[in-house]
């Protein structure tokens, strides 16, 4: 079928996914203890206004009915209120989710730019001392707590060596952000030509990334090297190798062959690190969506969890469906 | 008159000097505890060139680790640990790794009997040929193109233009196994090594394909090693045929001297397996399968399945010995012609 | 390669007890990281089960007058900041930590293999069953579509904060691994012709899975489990980082990495670096161990590490081999 096609297929079938995505999360968080409209209006309030507030936020419908009304609201982009920011969550999430998305797309690549000339040295020499370094760095990265790692950073770097920033968000108190064009401090301050913003951006950017980074790139290398092995190990390699290609032919074609594998690893961890790296946000102060979930949760503000359930749920299956396509374009047993 | 023979004298003398000489080839497997497993014994045998030498065996004699060991890549894990394989006057396994991938392909080279597992998935088989002959003939990339769409069109490829872009999947067995030969010949190799080429084939297919290659090696008179498991095979396609059991040849002769007079009993056995000749059937009967008993490491490795087997068959190793002109066996009790 | 090779170098079939520790012993040389995984898994379930009798304070008894005093000779990992003794608190949260851990990924392995073999058993037919699996699978995506950490803290909120719900959350997250795992494993087994014999043969589906599917399907799953370990002892850690997963006062490597947080950036490291380094190693430890299993369980690796065992003869030239230094 045409590439067109497909792609109006797959785009069809996200729609019943996010709405699973989000009635499962609505269930799931309406289980959460706590009364919202307390929570907003505080200890103090009067029951008319509690009253009036419940009615008007829907809460003394049943369950199905609070649902459609939250889905109605989303059809017309709105999301909610958070009572802790007090501002809608659509705002809300606008201004984090490309905190996280800037931190995250950063680490991803860092990682990848670890883990993968790793993963391709360990493949063609597996008995060099380099496999052997990165073998056990790949088990030891995975065995670190992410948030451990972060702090064990900002000793090193910022307590005792003084040369990271404190780790206290994305920029310094200083420094206004720049003109929000796509969240990114890093390319907007490129965008505005604010070179202030830009290197106080990167500064603290680099620590977190490099936790990201570090922690990352092990199941990166794991794949690259298990697929490469593989592929130099299967039947048409070891034909081409019969009939006496050059190494490096021979080479090459194993990875073009790993490919679909490695972009599926690169894919996951996209979509889970979005959600995964919380706790590293947390730890530097970042502003992201995660940790503004995690708060919502913690204080039973709900909107904001649906609100960032929604955003990654749909970043995810964005991703891959562009994963997928690739595929299409390497390998010529799926299009049939 | 029985004379121990040496391994150059395997064939009798020719004046013409072999393509292809395997010499006291052995090849182990390394197994958790004890011993490695012996897959080839101190195997050797010569091809002239320009002629078709046919190896019978049954699954697990060891025909495809004989195959890769020959061009020194045997499956892994495996090695080898003794021989020589001589080439045009060069042992192959003495050579610098860089100069032996030179010959892979372009002098020696081996047609695969999973012709669809084994070329890459990824790539046009057009590409695939074109590239082998880029790589060993070192012509360009155009001329290797062209040079691949003859191939293709030598080997009889219904619609060869089209199938240039066709990738591994798309193509049915037997069109798969003629793109497999195309590439194995592309180089005007002096020695092709065909490892159960035609198994899983229509047998309307298989004969085209061996008439195929039959007609292709004598236009490049190149020496052929025909391995197969089917002995009826051999008869017409094969100059001489040697039989292969556990690993050693058991017997080497012409065409016509092994079907009208075969002398080993596993030959005899292979034979009568076929035959109209019910008594002769139930005579050459194997025993029953025990077969998967450890491979003894005295006495004659048949000797186990052997119908015609006496005491000294388990104690003492036959050698291989010429008991007619041109006609090698490795047995103590040679079945006499009656 | 012959059957009778393949079936030769294949297995680690030992002949006598003797050979079989022989073999034990040439493995652990050859892959000394094994040894070390189970020496410290081994390790830090015996300071949980036996830390009463070696640590030298109670884990909660904080003394104001001794606040965050580096490591000493009295105090080897230091006093944190309300004065409790680091060392016996790192001692004890094993107790916690792998408790939540094991329990929670034996309910997950459970429950989700369990499913998974169902659902691979049963999918791609007609009927109802196949249906209801089809189902599953559905569910089990948009389980994996949330946010795992996200999820977690969820979960535990909602059923309220203890050391049951904690599991229950953790074994919840991690059921859908189990699932896919499983039902990959079935799916390509339940072709097999050994399975059809089975049917033929007339046994029931139920025992047909028992019997035949589930322990061909086993290597993989035993392989991830300890894994699964290490990854869930991560996830309860970063809950208690959190503050929704173990309670202070209760020493779990979390929430004490939590309570140094503050005075590690101005210079107090002892707090909070020692306990994460002790779950690091934990959950290195239970990697390892994951890694042996991985290699002992599969045959095709196995079979890669006993070719390396044999004695060094001359090998074939392979390009590993080539471009080997």
């Amino acid at each position: 079928m045409s590439i067109f096609a497909y792609i109006g297929r797959r785009l069809l079938l996200i729609l019943p996914q996010i709405v699973g995505i989000v009635l499962v999360s609505f269930m799931l968080v309406k289980t959460i203890p706590g009364d919202p409209a307390v929570l907003m209006l505080g200890p103090t309030a009067n029951p008319e206004s509690l009253a009036a507030l419940r009615k008007e936020m829907g809460l003394n419908e049943s369950i199905p009915m609070q649902f459609w009304i939250y889905l109605k609201n989303l059809s017309k982009g709105d999301l909610g209120t958070s009572w802790q920011t007090t501002r809608p969550v659509l705002e809300d999430l606008l201004t984090r989710f490309p905190a996280t998305l800037e931190l995250v797309s950063f680490g991803l690549l860092t990682a990848i730019l670890i883990g993968l000339p790793l993963g391709l040295v360990s493949a063609f020499r597996p008995r060099s001392w380099l496999a052997r370094v990165a073998d056990f760095y790949s088990l030891a990265t995975g065995s670190l707590p992410d948030f451990w790692l972060a702090l064990v950073l900002i000793y090193v770097f910022y307590t005792l060596l003084g040369v990271a920033p404190a780790p206290l968000g994305r920029l310094d108190m200083a420094i206004l952000p720049p003109t929000q064009i796509t969240g990114f401090y890093t390319l907007d301050s490129l965008f505005a030509g604010d070179w202030e913003a830009f290197k106080a951006s990167v500064s603290h950017l680099v620590l977190p990334v490099l936790a990201l980074g570090l922690i990352n790139a092990g199941p990166i290398f794991k794949m690259t090297q298990s697929t490469v092995e593989r592929m130099l190990q299967s039947d048409f390699s070891r034909y081409e190798m019969l009939c006496g290609m050059p190494h490096g032919l021979v080479l090459r074609h194993a990875l073009r062959n790993s490919l679909p594998s490695i972009l599926t690893i690169i894919s996951v961890l996209y979509g889970f690190l979005i959600g995964g790296a919380v706790l590293i946000e947390i730890v530097f102060s970042w502003g992201g969506a995660g940790q503004y979930a995690v708060q919502g949760v913690l204080n039973s503000d709900l909107y904001p969890v649906l609100g960032f359930v929604l955003f990654s749920a749909i970043f995810s299956l964005f991703v891959y469906l562009i994963v997928d396509l690739i595929y299409f374009a390497i390998d010529p047993r799926l299009s049939h | 008159m029985n004379a121990i023979v040496s391994s150059e004298m395997l064939v009798p003398a020719q004046s013409v000097a072999p393509a292809l000489s395997v010499r006291d080839l052995r090849v182990e497997f390394p197994t958790a505890m004890g011993a490695p497993t012996v897959a080839i014994k101190n195997l050797s045998f010569d091809i002239e060139p320009g002629t078709i030498l046919g190896l019978v065996g049954e699954s697990g004699a060891g025909k495809t680790t004989l195959a890769r060991s020959i061009l020194n890549l045997p499956p892994m894990p495996g090695r080898i640990t003794n021989g020589e394989v001589w080439f045009e006057g060069t042992d192959l396994r003495r050579l610098p790794e860089e100069e032996q991938r030179e010959r892979r392909g372009r002098d020696l080279s081996i047609v695969v009997p999973n012709p669809r597992g084994e070329l890459n998935p990824l790539i046009t088989v057009g590409d695939q040929i074109a590239t082998r002959a880029q790589v060993h003939l070192r012509i360009d990339k155009k001329a290797a193109q062209a040079r691949a769409l003859e191939m293709l069109q030598k080997v009889q490829i219904p619609d060869p233009k089209r199938r240039m872009n066709a990738y591994a999947h798309e193509l049915s067995g037997g069109m798969a196994q003629r793109v497999v030969i195309a590439m194995s010949l592309v180089c005007s190799p002096r020695f092709v090594i065909s490892d159960d080429a035609t198994s899983g084939l229509d047998v309307t297919v298989q004969a085209q394909i061996l008439k195929l290659m039959r007609d292709l090696a004598f236009e490049q008179q190149s020496a052929m090693l025909f391995i197969t498991r089917d002995v009826g095979i051999t008869a017409h396609f094969c100059d001489r045929v040697a039989v292969m059991y556990s690993g050693e040849i058991m017997e080497i002769a012409s065409r016509e001297d092994l079907f009208l007079d075969p002398q080993h009993p596993y030959t005899v056995m292979l034979m009568a397996a076929f035959s109209h000749n019910a008594k002769l059937r139930s005579q050459w009967r194997a025993p029953d399968e025990s077969r998967e008993n450890a491979t003894p490491s005295v006495g004659c490795s048949y000797a186990s399945r052997c119908p015609k087997a006496q005491s000294i068959c388990h104690v003492e190793h036959p050698e291989l010995l010429e008991r007619r002109p041109g006609h090698v066996v490795r047995c103590h009790f040679p079945v006499e012609r009656t | 390669m012959s059957s009778r090779t393949e079936s030769k170098a294949n297995g680690l079939s030992p002949h006598g007890a003797k050979s079989y520790v022989d073999l034990i012993w040439r493995v652990a040389k050859a892959r000394p990281r094994f040894v070390v995984g189970y020496v410290i898994v081994i390790a830090v379930i015996g300071a949980g089960l036996f830390a009463p009798f070696i640590a030298p304070y109670s884990p909660i008894s904080a003394d104001p007058s001794r606040v965050l005093q580096p490591p000493s000779l009295s105090f080897p990992l230091g006093t944190d900041a309300v004065g409790m003794d680091i060392f016996s608190r790192t001692l004890y949260a094993p107790r916690v930590d792998l408790t939540i851990a094991i329990a929670a990924t034996l309910i997950s392995a459970t429950i989700g293999s369990l499913l998974g073999a169902l659902v691979g058993y049963y999918g791609g037919g007609q009927g109802i069953r196949s249906w209801l699996g089809a189902a599953v699978m559905r569910v089990a995506d948009v389980v994996q579509a949330f946010p795992v950490f996200v999820l977690a803290i969820a979960l535990v909120a909602s059923l309220g904060q203890s050391l049951g719900t904690v599991i229950a959350a953790i074994a919840f997250v991690n059921i859908p691994i189990y699932l896919r795992l499983m039902r990959s494993q079935v799916l390509s087994i339940r072709g097999a012709r050994f399975v059809e014999a089975a049917q033929v043969g007339g046994l029931s589906d139920w025992s047909i899975i028992i019997r035949h599917v589930i322990p061909n399907a086993m290597s993989s799953v035993l392989a991830q489990l300890s894994v699964n370990i290490g990854w869930a002892v991560l996830l309860t850690a970063g809950l208690s980082f959190v503050g929704a997963g173990v309670r202070a006062p209760t020493p779990e490597w979390g929430s004490m990495i939590a309570m140094g947080f503050q005075d590690l950036v101005t210079g107090y490291w002892w707090p909070s670096l020692c306990p994460g380094l002790a779950l690091s190693i934990t959950v290195f430890g239970f990697a390892l161990v994951g890694a042996s299993v991985e290699v002992l369980a599969d045959p095709v690796k196995r079979r890669a590490l006993v070719s390396e065992l044999a004695p060094r003869a001359s090998r074939g030239p392979v390009v590993k081999s080539e471009l080997s230094a």
